[in-house]
């Protein structure tokens, strides 16, 4: 028998309050990684739909909000210009509702720019020109809309043909509707409005030349922000107030299970009195017993942990078939994020047990004598 | 701090009853007093002296007090235990019985007093823990296995604080049950088991680290006239064949007569001490 042996016979006891404790951390376990995974999965989202685009620096006013403000579309004529600026591309972006579907993102994009070269057609054909009130589908925003080639899709007031279905080589261009920039910003009512300037530099541009021309262009610009290309989420004001929501409700569901192990291990000490008062008796030390009623709560947080790693995955790949939410973002569930997740329902469970570990170390041996 | 050379004497903790088919009925022997030659020598904590101390505890005055002052569990107690001896403690409830035997065991301090252990002092020992482990054995009226380990890992319990390797301890565990009779329980839960075979499991348990004294509060006491004939048989089998110490608490005075000795206490003090005439062992 091992040490190991009479920590787990220490769980076993009682099946029902052991898997209901688990229970417990997990849901916490499961929200860090739902939450967390759906925030760091937006932000990557964008990441790779920019470099999908072929997009090194962008131009932007993300504000507060989840879509970045408008702007003239005149700023893109004063940075086009500078140095190592190969190329630009002026976008105009929304999350909207398109019949049925409650957000979508919409891209609608400088005719002729970089941004549409990256674009495969799965079916029918690219628009004809900037003026065809058309549309292409990405792949899944197709699925999520019920459309295919040939159909009619309702934008706002604009009533537009699907011409083509398209794979953008990324979950946010799959996700999108793509159409030419006038024709959205007609239907939008933002004539002359963009809010997004993609920009490609030349081939030997260093990375150090990259952040010098993002410092030129925030210097010309006032009405945007330069930033290198994934970066324009991660440090906007609304990424980071849902990242700390996220984690803020997460660590909620968290001290929920903190409270729900230290009560668990607390009816154990209790419960087992007697029997821990014998065990001193018979000359286990006192450190000994610390460290069985720790190593049983870290248990109990790992069992925990793992258990919510599972659930929070699941529910999170279950989210993103949802209509709300497929095609917007693809959830974040890296093996770093699943890795920390387990790590803070241990240390849920090492925290939980100190409290219910002292008082274990303070009982009487003398005590097994009486009863 | 007295820090107590345990071990002194060097112990082979593989030492193991010799087994036996665990005797049903009471053959009171002819027993021969353990107590000859006591002279009383001074305590010392010189821990390095050659000279073997006559007495396994010294108990000079000792005092307990319990809730506040309230309670006094026991008033300047006197009484030395010489190495081997079969020591009975009888006595009314509440005399103070278990109190004396929580202080031997080094599970309590005395209020007042001096209690000495091979010289030592007991209250001050540095390692009680190591104290408790390596040289008591404890058995408990209420047997007080853990449930939730089988009998043969209740017996391995007390090893985690052991001198053995961890290779060993199970063998060891089995040879104890084995000695006790418990060879095909081996596996069994204590719920499965009847009160006597729960006792003989606690016994093989107080022997799993080779102690050199055994402490039994009413080991008797929760169990029918049969089982319990058979678990003093066994104690006083343990006393015999391992020359241990043995202080044994009851309030029946018909097993303290098997002891070699036997104190009785009224109110925390002591009213008699006697050898017994027709001890048993």
């Amino acid at each position: 028998m091992t040490f190991f042996t009479v920590v787990t016979r220490g769980l076993i006891r009682r099946p029902v309050r052991t898997g209901l404790t688990i229970l417990g951390i997990s849901v916490g376990i499961a929200a860090v990684v739902a939450l967390v995974g759906i925030s760091r999965g937006f932000s990557k989202s964008w990441e790779t739909g920019m470099k999908a685009r072929g997009t090194d620096v962008v131009v932007s006013n993300m504000g507060s909000s989840l879509v970045p403000k408008p702007f003239s579309a005149s700023v893109r004529d004063r940075i086009a210009h500078l140095p190592h600026v190969d190329a630009t591309c002026g976008i105009l972006v929304d999350l909207i509702g398109i019949e049925n579907t409650q957000m979508i993102m919409v891209s609608a994009r400088e005719w002729g720019g970089f941004s549409w070269n990256n674009l495969k057609l799965i079916s029918g054909r690219m628009p004809r020109d900037g003026a065809e009130p058309a549309v292409v589908l990405g792949r899944t925003a197709a699925d999520v809309l019920k459309k295919k080639v040939g159909d009619k899709i309702q934008i706002e007031t604009g009533e537009l043909s699907v011409v083509g279905i398209v794979d953008g080589n990324a979950w946010v261009e799959n996700g999108s509707v793509i159409l030419s920039l006038p024709i959205f910003q007609e239907i939008a009512g933002n004539r002359d409005k963009i809010n997004i300037i993609d920009i490609r530099v030349t081939q030997s541009t260093s990375a150090e030349d990259v952040e010098l021309l993002c410092e030129e262009i925030n210097r010309l610009v006032p009405e945007g922000r330069a930033v290198v290309a994934g970066e324009h989420i991660s440090k906007s004001e609304a990424y980071r107030m849902v990242q700390a929501m996220s984690w803020g409700t997460s660590l909620l569901a968290v001290l929920v299970g903190v409270l729900g192990v230290m009560n668990t291990m607390l009816m154990t000490v209790f419960e087992r009195t007697q029997e821990i008062c014998v065990l001193l008796a018979l000359g286990w030390r006192r450190g000994r017993i610390i460290r069985m009623v720790l190593w049983e709560s870290a248990l109990l947080g790992l069992l925990g942990g793992v258990a919510g790693v599972l659930i929070g995955a699941a529910g999170v790949k279950v989210l993103g078939m949802t209509p709300a939410i497929r095609g917007l973002l693809e959830p974040d569930l890296s093996i770093n994020l699943l890795a920390i997740s387990v790590a803070i329902a241990v240390a849920v469970g090492v925290v939980s047990g100190l409290y219910p570990a002292w008082r274990s170390s303070r009982l009487l041996p003398s005590r097994a004598l009486l009863g | 701090m007295a820090v107590l050379p345990f071990g002194r004497e060097p112990k082979d903790p593989k030492k193991i009853l010799k087994p036996i088919a665990v005797e049903k009925k009471s053959k009171r022997g002819q027993g021969t007093s353990a107590i000859s030659n006591r002279v009383l020598v001074p305590a010392t904590l010189d821990t390095a002296t050659a000279v073997p101390l006559p007495y396994i505890f010294e108990a000079r005055g000792i005092a307990k007090k319990f809730d506040d002052g309230q309670v006094q569990a026991l008033r300047g107690v006197n009484f030395d235990v010489s190495q081997g001896d079969f020591l009975a403690v009888t006595g009314p409830s509440g005399c103070g019985k278990t109190t004396l035997l929580q202080m031997l065991g080094a599970l309590d301090r005395p209020t007042k007093g001096t209690l000495l252990y091979r010289g030592n002092s007991i209250p001050d020992l540095h390692d009680p823990s190591r104290y408790r482990a390596l040289e008591i054995g404890f058995i408990f009226q209420a047997f007080h296995l853990l449930p939730t380990f089988t009998a043969l890992e209740n017996v391995e319990i007390p090893m985690f604080e052991g001198r053995l390797p961890h290779s060993e301890r199970r063998d060891r565990a089995v040879a104890l049950l084995e000695s006790v009779g418990l060879g095909h329980r081996l596996n069994h839960f204590p719920a499965k088991l009847s009160g006597g075979e729960r006792q003989r499991v606690a016994i093989a348990r107080s022997l799993a680290n080779s102690p050199s004294v055994l402490l039994a509060d009413e080991p008797t006491g929760n169990l029918d006239s049969e089982n319990a004939q058979v678990i003093l048989e066994l104690i006083i089998r343990i006393h015999r064949e391992q020359k241990m110490t043995v202080v044994l608490v009851t309030h029946d005075m018909i097993i303290a007569q098997r002891a070699s000795r036997t104190i009785q206490m009224k109110d925390g003090r002591i009213v008699s001490d006697r050898e017994s005439a027709n001890a048993g062992v």
